[in-house]
């Protein structure tokens, strides 16, 4: 048997002498094997359904519920009227409106600072492990800590920030960062790209890693400068990470309610809320019916999210 | 066994294994019961932190010694998510005997019958009678029914810096709310990071313009419904109230730090603490806290009774927890025990280690509680004409909607967005319409 007749793994011959192709072997789906194969899956599928698919269920069945912790006794079905009270709460909009500002506010310097650090870590020098793991280390501390620690550092009086803009003779007065209702959202704003940065950098590192050697020393060859090495060669190389980490970290990004929670309380007069931080709100007032109504209107504007993002990738790719 | 026998077999005891792990909490609901004679009562705490643990521990290892036969396990979930564990318990039915209940939790746990009503048992107690007059109160719920009798209490009194006080030319502490706004106004002086007042902009500051309100309208508060006045109108509708909305957040334009807007607990502490301010309203607790400080030293503060109003009066709006049965229970004389001996003598240790204003009559006698920064305490509850034991309705199912509600509307306030008169009339109205039903 020559190189060329080795059929590649789980694959046709190279070459075809006989007749009729030939591929692998396929077992015949019987009952007997469907049930041993249900049985493998049973494990993990009974898993997620209880842990998942049925809080998410009940969850979504409290939406349309007056579910007040007060009463328990007294949960009757309300139709939308969850629904209706939040959309009339002028707060909503805001709230909303919040969102968005939190989420582009927070990936878009996280994705530029994080492929500059992951392009920085790439290259090899002493003590790269370590650095690394100082670079790394915000992603293993919990979000609200990481909120109380930036509430200190933005503190107008005692804070380490207008301590060190006063040093360096940028300002003459204290700035009241979380006072008011813009200087606050930029504060939660920074913090969470201190937070969110390590993420990017992780990610990045990973797909950069991934580039062939042999493909940046063709570009090289060629006379690819650093910016088009960057731009034409690994940029197109790992693509597909990137719009996948963008994606995730969307939906993250939406739903991580922490670091407000611990640096403003959504204040001042809940200028600073996103979705999710407002949601906190409801469930500490014992108001289930109405966070899980919230809950559901922020599946789906992610599910949505989601749709078109993919789908505009797919066309994309098509064309 | 054929190897397919085997590898199915495996695969559905895992099925059934992942099964019995998600049954697994009511499989745990006997952990309480007795077996053998012997009792194990399962209690849950909910403002945990370790120290407070540790002498719960201690006093819980004194009654095991006097109770041989009744054992008790205490849970101590994080503070934040222990209300929300507690619940959780309750609702399954299992799982605990004996519990933390707060002003705040006793209203939805009463009403979704989850506590068991010892109305009897205080009534064939003979310690009951040993508890001071606002314990006693206290430990009655709206329904007239004891579900819980209180460990202690917090209220707030004035710290202040004696040494800031002296300089600037005045001769003791204010009285009333009129004279901190000017002592704190006169001390004021930001250029020397030296601020008046611990201003409370952030979560609960509604708290403390209810107390200034109050205070204002001393003369005419329901006692039993401090947001009401005697005839029957919100105290935010009095007459008197405009002028403590005024004092009030006058306080924050001449006399706070810029950033107080979005001040909590830990930030008007500390504002204390580090000696940056010089008036702060807050709970005995932070008597412990201030005594610690290597900013400010013991002889350069104090406390004062809380402030009075135009009337001369201030009313206490204190906050209280204790210790109740869940109706659940299948221990319930041994829980009933455990309760009542929490709140004997065990309860004034509780109270002195963890900083609050106790249970017991005699405690009022005791050294640690008439001299030093506790002494302002025994001036109040030795006054009770001027300050007047009030209750807040903080039983209502809407409490934590109000207080979310009167906070933004605070800070609405302090960042220009509200007036005050604003803020008075749709506090009125809130309460007007909640109280309609």
């Amino acid at each position: 048997m020559t190189v060329l007749d080795r059929a590649p793994r789980g694959g046709r011959p190279l070459t075809d002498r006989s007749p009729a192709p030939v591929g692998p072997r396929r077992r015949a789906f019987t009952v007997r094997r469907g049930l041993g194969l249900l049985a493998f899956l049973a494990p993990a599928l009974v898993f997620v359904a209880v842990f998942t698919y049925y809080p998410l269920l009940k969850g979504s069945q409290m939406a349309f519920q007056q579910w007040n912790l007060y009463d328990l006794r007294n949960t009757p079905f309300v139709g939308l009227d969850n629904f209706r009270t939040l959309l009339a709460n002028p707060t909503f909009w805001t709230v909303l409106r919040n969102s968005v500002v939190w989420v582009v506010g927070s990936i878009v310097p996280q994705l530029l600072i994080g492929f500059g650090l992951a392009l920085l870590l790439r290259k090899r020098f002493r003590f790269r492990g370590v650095y690394q793991a100082l670079v790394f280390f915000p992603w293993a501390v919990s979000g609200f800590l990481i909120g109380i620690l930036f509430r200190w550092m933005f503190n107008g009086e005692f804070g380490v920030v207008n301590d060190l803009l006063r040093k360096a003779g940028v300002i003459d007065t204290n700035i009241a960062w979380l006072a008011d209702p813009q200087l606050a959202m930029v504060s939660v704003i920074v913090a969470n790209i201190w937070y969110g940065v390590t993420f990017f950098a992780i990610m990045i590192l990973a797909a950069l890693q991934s580039v062939p050697d042999e493909l940046l020393e063709a570009g090289a060859l060629d006379g690819a400068g650093k910016a088009r090495t960057l731009f034409f060669i690994v940029i197109p190389f790992i693509r597909t990470t990137l719009l996948l980490t963008v994606l995730l970290r969307v939906i993250w990004v939406f739903n991580f309610p922490e670091i407000i929670y611990g640096m403003t309380g959504g204040g001042p007069a809940e200028q600073t809320h996103i979705v999710t931080s407002w949601m906190i709100n409801f469930t500490s007032q014992g108001d289930y019916g109405l966070a899980s109504a919230l809950g559901l209107i922020v599946l789906g504007v992610l599910v949505l999210f989601t749709t078109f993002y993919l789908l505009a990738l797919k066309e994309r790719d098509a064309r | 066994m054929n190897r397919r026998s085997f590898l199915l077999g495996t695969a559905g005891l895992a099925t059934v294994s992942v099964t019995g792990l998600s049954s697994c909490s009511s499989s745990g609901s006997d952990a309480g019961s007795s077996s053998g004679g012997d009792v194990t009562l399962q209690m849950v705490e909910s403002l945990t932190n370790p120290a407070r643990s540790q002498v719960l521990q201690d006093l819980l290892a004194e009654f095991e010694a006097a109770n041989p036969g009744i054992k008790v396990q205490l849970v101590s979930p994080p503070t934040e998510q222990a209300d929300q564990k507690i619940q959780q318990m309750l609702q399954a039915g299992s799982g605990v005997d004996v519990l933390e209940v707060r002003d705040l939790t006793v209203g939805p746990f009463a009403n979704n019958g989850w506590l068991y009503d010892m109305t009897a048992d205080t009534e064939a107690w003979s310690g009951f009678d040993e508890l001071t007059e606002q314990a006693q109160k206290y430990s009655k719920h709206s329904d007239g029914k004891t579900y819980f009798i209180p460990y202690g209490f917090y209220g707030l009194s004035l710290f202040y810096r004696t040494d800031l006080v002296a300089e600037a030319g005045f001769s003791g502490p204010p009285k009333t709310w009129e004279e901190l706004l000017e002592q704190a106004s006169k001390i004021q002086d930001p250029a020397k990071n030296r601020y008046g007042y611990a201003f409370r902009g952030g979560k609960n500051g509604n708290g403390n313009v209810v107390a200034a309100i109050e205070a204002y309208v001393g003369d005419s508060i329901d006692r039993e419904n401090a947001f009401k006045i005697q005839s029957g109108q919100s105290i935010f509708a009095a007459p008197e109230a405009q002028a403590a909305v005024d004092t009030y957040f006058e306080l924050f334009r001449r006399a706070s730090p810029p950033s107080s807007v979005a001040w909590g607990y830990p930030e008007m502490v500390e504002g204390f603490n580090n000696g940056s301010t010089a008036f702060l309203l807050q709970d005995p607790e932070v008597i412990a806290t201030i005594s610690e400080s290597t900013s400010v030293k013991a002889d350069q503060w104090n406390t004062a009774p809380l402030l009075t109003g135009p009337s001369g009066k201030a009313s206490q709006p204190v906050a209280t927890a204790g210790w109740g049965v869940a109706k659940a229970s299948k221990n319930t004389a041994a829980a009933v025990k455990l309760v009542q001996f929490l709140s004997g003598d065990a309860s004034t240790t509780f109270a002195k280690e963890n900083s609050l204003v106790p249970i017991q009559k005699t405690a009022g006698a005791d050294e640690f509680y008439t001299s030093g920064p506790w002494a302002s305490y025994v001036t109040m509850t030795e006054n009770p004409d001027t300050y007047l034991t009030v209750v807040q309705p903080r039983g209502v199912a809407w409490w934590t909607e109000w207080s979310t509600k009167a906070d933004n509307d605070v800070q609405k306030v302090l960042i220009d967005q509200l007036s005050p008169a604003d803020l008075l009339k749709g506090w009125d109205a809130y309460w007007t319409e909640k109280w309609k039903g």
